[in-house]
């Protein structure tokens, strides 16, 4: 359904906006934000985030690989789960 | 416990006996026993009496015997009888034996030196009429509230902010720099309130008015002088102020109840009255349906064990929403969390039941290092001492179970609390959580941030900060943190005080006894707070006394449901009002545009986290306060002075 990252981060964008700054319209989040830097998302969102992305790709996301590096911004986000998609096809 | 208020006037232009009635009657509820007035040229005072010591004879405003010092007090001084002896050596003549005639004598004695002698939670006003001044002054630990304002030279003041609103010479006002530190600290810092012009009396500190000034003065200070090691006989210590502090407060000529959390220190203070107590303990507790925040097992157990008779409140799912505007009446600011409502209706279930003193257990978790802010700023320190161990910050899942989904939080969470502030930081203790509530800020409207501009309220909090508070240990900074920013201006208050004076009902707290602070300041943090096992020294002692089930609980929060109380099957209408676009436009603080937003997640059961929960109580309660008390006057009928228990003038020495 998603095949490309730039997709990915198209969709997970928009929930971003939706869920966590829906308070804040005009502010415009690039690909490469640190998301808790900006103060987009606090530690409760984080489960909130992990869980929508989940259920959205159907990935699963193991302690050890909720980083940073990994959910720390849309880029990273969507290099994870094309990482993930790929590791599943082959 | 009771209410006072009074006017005070540069010159000796009189004051009215019907405004005195107006600020009585505005605060009633704290004292439904009785009341009084003292009128005079230049100053006039108001009381209404919580009758708990001196049943008959300690009816207020009260004077000595020449009329010229007159005293209006709220509060206990638990040591009365020791200086009512002390004074009767020194000659003076006692009419009564309450402890408001205490006060009146050491003012004669000591002038304002009496403070320091006394032991007890208070706040009072004295009208010297010799020296032509009004002394003020408020216990250490701030748990009686005193608030004033000086419009147009006048002085006034009330245990209650609507006291003075009543008085009809104080204009409601709200003050955007108290607003922002409700929504940075939870409450206010004293002096200021969210109010324009109206100032909360500091804790430890009194103050002195005299030709239209008034002058503040700080009688005590908050200490850590941390020894290296305990004393060897730490036990003994502590068990002794435990008893005598317990003891002092079961001192009333009405039966003493108590709190029961299902918690260590409601259990402690709750064990120890029920074993000194002449009569069979009352005891009373929250239950709530909803599992997440119900401790009752817990209470059972401990009210089976020391044997008192037990009487529970239960908070289903829409009793917050339904008492909400009632609560904060009595709070008079905004609130980020629901904690209070569960208090209000715990203090009816006490009032009905007919028992109007109870001891709680506030206090202990700032004196003994109990709540998990503590042990996160020993992890935090830890973990930012090797910053690539995983194995350190693991520990911070440990901190908070309940919070972490299993395995949902990983790297990025910890990331959340390993990114708020460096320790170098005076505030790094708090800083996780000064940052969380200041994300209702996000909420804002551009109109009050534009009012915002230039304040800083963390830069303020800092510069506020006392020269010793840096030679103190990370634990012991944080402990004064939490003692100043929220346990007098919220735990305090807006559960404490407020909640239960509501109804009528005097709290307690035996941990805030100054001589049990000082004990506690004095240890090493080591004996507070070992590894995570928090209250250690406390544990340790109550091994003589508790169950061990209670005595090695782990610590569980006072939580109450936030968002999902508002919303719903009963939804009470005045929730869709106050978030109506134009109730928000109207008030100006909070953008209608994402309160819509917010709204909408936590119609859909999605405001789960901390910042919308918050989001959503302050916006509520903010919305609440607004109307209740800068859109409508606060307009009370005076309390008649034909059913007054004391009625005093200037030419009036003696209790009428």
């Amino acid at each position: 359904m998603y095949n490309s990252e730039s997709e990915i981060i198209s969709r997970v964008r928009y929930f971003v906006q939706e869920n966590f700054l829906y308070m804040h319209t005009s502010f415009q989040l690039g690909d490469d934000d640190r998301l808790l830097e900006k103060g987009v998302m606090d530690s409760m969102s984080i489960v909130e985030m992990i869980s929508f992305i989940e259920s959205e790709f159907g990935v699963q996301a193991l302690e050890d690989e909720i980083s940073e590096e990994n959910f720390g911004s849309l880029s990273g986000i969507a290099r994870f789960v094309g990482g993930k998609k790929l590791l599943r096809a082959s | 416990m009771c209410g006072i208020a009074g006017i005070a006037r540069r010159y000796p232009t009189g004051v009215s006996v019907e405004s005195l009635g107006r600020m009585a009657a505005a605060i009633r509820h704290r004292g439904p026993d009785g009341y009084g007035f003292y009128v005079g040229q230049r100053v006039g005072l108001a009381h209404v009496r919580l009758s708990i010591v001196d049943i008959l004879g300690g009816a207020q405003p009260l004077t000595n015997e020449d009329g010229q010092i007159v005293v209006t007090y709220n509060g206990e001084i638990y040591n009365y009888p020791e200086l009512q002896r002390e004074l009767e050596d020194r000659g003076h003549v006692f009419r009564t034996r309450c402890d408001t005639e205490v006060l009146v004598h050491a003012y004669e004695e000591w002038g304002v030196d009496l403070l320091k002698r006394l032991n007890g939670q208070f706040a009072f006003a004295i009208y010297d009429r010799i020296k032509e001044i009004v002394f003020i002054a408020r216990d250490r630990f701030g748990v009686r509230p005193l608030f004033y304002a000086q419009p147009r030279g006048a002085f006034l003041f009330g245990s209650e902010i609507k006291a003075l609103l009543a008085s009809g010479e104080v204009d409601p006002a709200l003050d955007p720099r108290g607003v922002d530190e409700v929504f940075t600290f939870w409450a206010a810092r004293p002096p200021r309130t969210p109010f324009a012009g109206i100032a909360s009396l500091e804790p430890g500190t009194y103050g002195i008015w005299k030709d239209g000034a008034l002058w503040l003065n700080r009688y005590y200070e908050l200490d850590y002088p941390e020894a290296a090691e305990e004393p060897r006989d730490v036990i003994e210590q502590l068990d002794e102020l435990m008893l005598r502090s317990v003891g002092l407060r079961l001192r009333a000529d009405v039966p003493v109840g108590a709190y029961l959390s299902g918690g260590l220190d409601s259990s402690i203070t709750a064990s120890l009255a029920a074993s000194a107590s002449p009569h069979t303990l009352r005891s009373f507790s929250i239950t709530f349906d909803d599992p997440n925040f119900d401790e009752s097992d817990f209470q059972r157990e401990v009210a089976a064990d020391i044997g008192s008779i037990h009487a529970a409140t239960a908070i289903g799912a829409n009793s917050i929403a339904r008492s909400f505007p009632e609560v904060l009446w009595h709070t008079e600011t905004p609130l980020l969390r629901t904690a209070a409502v569960p208090m209000y209706h715990l203090a009816k279930l006490t009032r009905e039941s007919g028992i109007k003193v109870v001891l709680t257990g506030e206090g202990a978790d700032e004196l003994f290092l109990g709540y998990d802010l503590f042990k996160e700023v020993s992890v935090r320190r830890f973990c930012l001492r090797n910053s690539q161990s995983l194995g350190r910050q693991r520990l911070l899942d440990r901190l908070y179970p309940y919070l972490m989904a299993e395995g949902k939080g990983g790297e990025l969470w910890r990331r959340f609390f390993l990114n708020a502030g460096q320790p170098s930081d005076p505030l790094f203790s708090h800083l996780p959580r000064f940052l969380l509530s200041a994300r209702v800020k996000d909420f804002y409207s551009p109109e009050f941030k534009g009012r915002l501009a230039g304040i800083d309220v963390l830069g303020e909090l800092r510069a506020s900060l006392p020269v010793r508070f840096f030679g103190w240990s990370s634990l012991n900074q944080a402990a004064y943190l939490e003692m100043t920013t929220l346990l007098s201006p919220y735990l305090l208050a807006s559960q404490g005080d407020r909640m239960s004076m509501a109804h009528g009902v005097e709290g307690r707290f035996p941990f805030l006894d100054h001589r049990l602070y000082e004990f506690a300041s004095a240890l090493p943090t080591g004996s507070r707070l070992r590894g995570l096992r928090e209250k250690e020294i406390l544990r340790r002692w109550a091994a003589r006394i508790l169950p061990t089930r209670i005595k090695e609980r782990q610590k569980q929060p006072y939580r109450a449901p936030d968002a999902p109380s508002f919303f719903g099957p009963g939804s009470p209408d005045w929730i869709r009002e106050q978030l109506s676009p134009e109730a928000l436009r109207r008030v100006g603080i909070f953008s209608p545009a994402a309160v819509q937003g917010l709204v909408r997640r936590c119609n859909a059961g999605l405001a789960t986290g901390y910042r919308e929960n918050q989001a959503i109580t302050g916006v509520l309660s903010t919305q609440l306060w607004h109307q209740q008390f800068l859109e409508q006057a606060v307009t009370t009928a005076p309390l008649s002075v034909k059913n007054a228990s004391v009625i005093l003038t200037e030419g009036v020495p003696a209790l009428s």
